[in-house]
């Protein structure tokens, strides 16, 4: 079974992001990590191969620290690795960078393609389904189990109240939510393989993408202005005796904040 | 001079950095509430085959150059002091011996089984009245037939009481003191030695510290490992810098464990309407802590480089030892002061912080101790 998952690497949660004086640029501290939905994806796909054989191909759209993505791919046991690495791959939008990974993963023929059903940088969760699109295949979104025989797959996913079963035809596309799995902890032969690994990198002309289709100059959106989310009062003392505190304090969280 | 680690170097200690956040810091309390040797933590982390990183890859190790070996052993201290102090005897003090000395039987017994975590392993060296002052060893070897009589009694021993060989200190020649040293490999199982009392210790909780006795254990003469009698300390030269630095990296882990939590503490305590994060005060005591963890992190890593390129350590590595687990005890006491009152209660980390930096007074040597032998070394013979 041929097994593709696209990965990102995206800012660490500490991360330090400072938005540009006039609300257009981003200046992000340089702490990466590998997107956690993408670690259930890489994790499902090594399950999927260690269960019917087969190989894993990692692929990652990015520069420099990208290619951590990978080697941590490589470190849990993915065969191969891909970075598209270009500068006209660069600022991307979702339309764009999924063409860009389309075609990719379409070098060789794949049985089934994981990715995580969103990054957490931009969690806009659509760079997965527009991938499947452009291959013309099925796709399954925020799975959390997934079985494969006789060339179907059978995923579930959650949703309001229940859990949905859905047959998909391979070959297909399924985006992972936490619950899937439990990503492994690479052991040390795998870490010293990925640091030794070379990493193949390509380039749009290679995956027959025009400038026009690359990064910014092929993206249909575009961001105009970045905000901060407004800053509310750290801490609201609850005055009053302890009994009389706690009453307050669950009316806040039940009627104000409404989390109970 | 290149400060930056090689991009292998780098993607290394972000893979060790991630596997203690998943696998060890959850675990860290737990480790010390309950004080017990944590198997199944043990065994999962071994299993990942990090025991055996400064090691050839041919005999199962990872053959990490020793910037590696120096974050591995920051990040897994950073996780939890207890744990890393079991890690560490397997990594080094507990198999470096067996590993050098012991012929293939041994090593297939002992060294193999202690690389995969099969075995527990540790090296025996302090007794009652014989710490810093090796030339004191009371433990006994005699030459009995073609083998070794052993007896004494060694206390304070990292997984002593539940190892399952260890690496033993004796004196085969009372009369030239520190000249008469050799190390012996004792099995678990063998007759007489057993390992006795489990201290019951103010900080690296998990790990099983206390006595290991030998009442006449007889060892065959395949578990003599050195050259010759009399160059256990010698012998033991030859890794003395490494150890220094790798209880060096240990206090620096802990003191960036500590300063981290005393980091996201400044941020969300609020004290006359903002962040404590906002008084100089605080500030000045990131600035300090900053400043001298940076220190200790260069002396200790000049010290890797110089272990690495085959060249002296002996005084680098003495000073890294003593100024990175002075810096630590000053980051734990300065965590304690951030946070308050909160710090005095065991509920929260920076009791456990305080408590564990203790522990690196004593390995690799005292620092009365390493002091004066670092003067010594400087001033020369007068």
């Amino acid at each position: 079974m041929n097994i593709v998952v696209l990965a990102k690497q995206v800012p660490d949660a500490e991360a330090h992001i400072d938005i540009g004086e006039d609300g257009k640029g981003l200046t992000v501290e340089q702490k990466f990590t590998a997107n956690v939905f993408d670690e259930f994806a890489m994790e499902e796909a090594l399950r999927l191969k260690e269960k019917h054989g087969g190989k894993v191909k990692i692929i990652t759209l990015g520069t420099g620290k990208a290619t951590e993505v990978l080697r941590t791919g490589i470190a849990m046991g993915a065969d191969e690795a891909l970075l598209l690495e270009d500068g006209a791959f660069l600022n991307g939008d979702g339309y764009a960078t999924a063409l860009a990974l389309s075609r990719a993963a379409a070098k060789e023929p794949f049985d089934v393609i994981l990715c995580g059903r969103q990054a957490i940088d931009d969690d806009r969760g659509e760079v997965g389904p527009m991938v499947a699109q452009f291959l013309g295949i099925p796709h399954g979104g925020g799975i959390i189990k997934l079985d494969i025989a006789d060339g179907t797959a059978t995923v579930e996913c959650p949703a309001e109240g229940g859990k949905e079963v859905l047959e998909v035809k391979l070959p297909a596309l399924f985006t992972a939510q936490k619950g899937l799995n439990e990503p492994r902890v690479p052991p040390i032969m795998g870490v010293m393989k990925a640091m030794k690994a070379a990493i193949p990198r390509v380039a749009p002309a290679e995956l027959g993408i025009s400038p026009e289709e690359a990064g910014a100059a092929g993206s249909k959106v575009r961001t105009e202005k970045y905000f901060h989310p407004k800053k509310k009062a750290a801490v609201q003392m609850i005055q009053g005796e302890p009994q009389e505190a706690a009453v307050e304090a669950v009316r806040i969280l039940m009627d104000v904040e409404r989390i109970l | 001079m290149d400060f930056a680690l090689t991009e292998e170097q780098e993607f290394f200690k972000k893979m060790i950095a991630e596997t203690v956040d998943k696998m060890i810091v959850p675990r860290a309390a737990e480790i010390d509430e309950k004080d017990e040797f944590p198997h199944e933590l043990w065994h999962q982390f071994a299993s990942l085959g990090y025991l055996g990183i400064r090691y050839p890859e041919s005999v199962g190790g990872m053959n990490a150059d020793k910037t590696m070996c120096l974050t591995f052993y920051e990040e897994v201290a950073r996780g939890s002091t207890g744990f890393s102090t079991i890690v560490n005897q397997n990594c080094l003090m507990g198999t470096h011996f067996v590993y050098k000395f012991g012929n293939e039987a041994i090593r297939e017994r002992c060294f193999g089984p202690a690389i995969r975590g099969e075995k527990v392993a540790t090296i025996c060296f302090t007794e009652d009245q014989s710490g810093s002052d090796l030339g004191a060893t009371r433990t006994r070897a005699v030459k009995d037939g073609d083998g070794w009589r052993i007896n004494g009694t060694k206390q304070w021993i990292t997984n002593g009481p539940i190892c399952d060989f260890c690496t033993v200190l004796a004196t085969t020649d009372p009369s030239k003191g520190l000249k008469g040293l050799s190390f012996f490999l004792v099995e678990k199982g063998t007759p007489g030695f057993s390992g006795g009392q489990t201290l019951d210790k103010l900080g690296a909780r998990g790990t099983a510290t206390g006595e290991v006795v030998l009442d006449n254990v007889w060892v065959p003469d395949e578990n003599f490992l050195g050259t010759e009698p009399g160059q256990g300390l010698v012998e033991v030269g030859e890794i003395l810098g490494e150890v220094r630095l790798m209880v060096g990296a240990s206090a620096l882990g802990l003191a960036r464990a500590a300063y981290t939590e005393a980091l996201e503490f400044s941020r969300k305590r609020i004290a006359f309407g903002k962040p404590i994060g906002s008084f100089q005060l605080i500030r000045e005591k990131f600035a300090n802590m900053d400043m001298e963890m940076n220190a200790a992190r260069l002396m200790l890593y000049y010290g890797a480089w110089l272990l690495e390129k085959g060249m002296d350590v002996t005084t680098a590595a003495a000073e890294a030892k003593v100024y990175a687990t002075e810096v630590c005890l000053k980051v734990v006491d300065e965590l304690t002061r951030i946070y308050g009152a909160n710090a005095f209660a065991h509920e929260y980390a920076p009791q456990r912080y305080f408590r564990d930096a203790r522990l690196f007074l004593y390995g690799g040597g005292t620092h009365e101790v390493l002091r004066d032998f670092i003067g010594r070394k400087l001033i020369g013979r007068l």
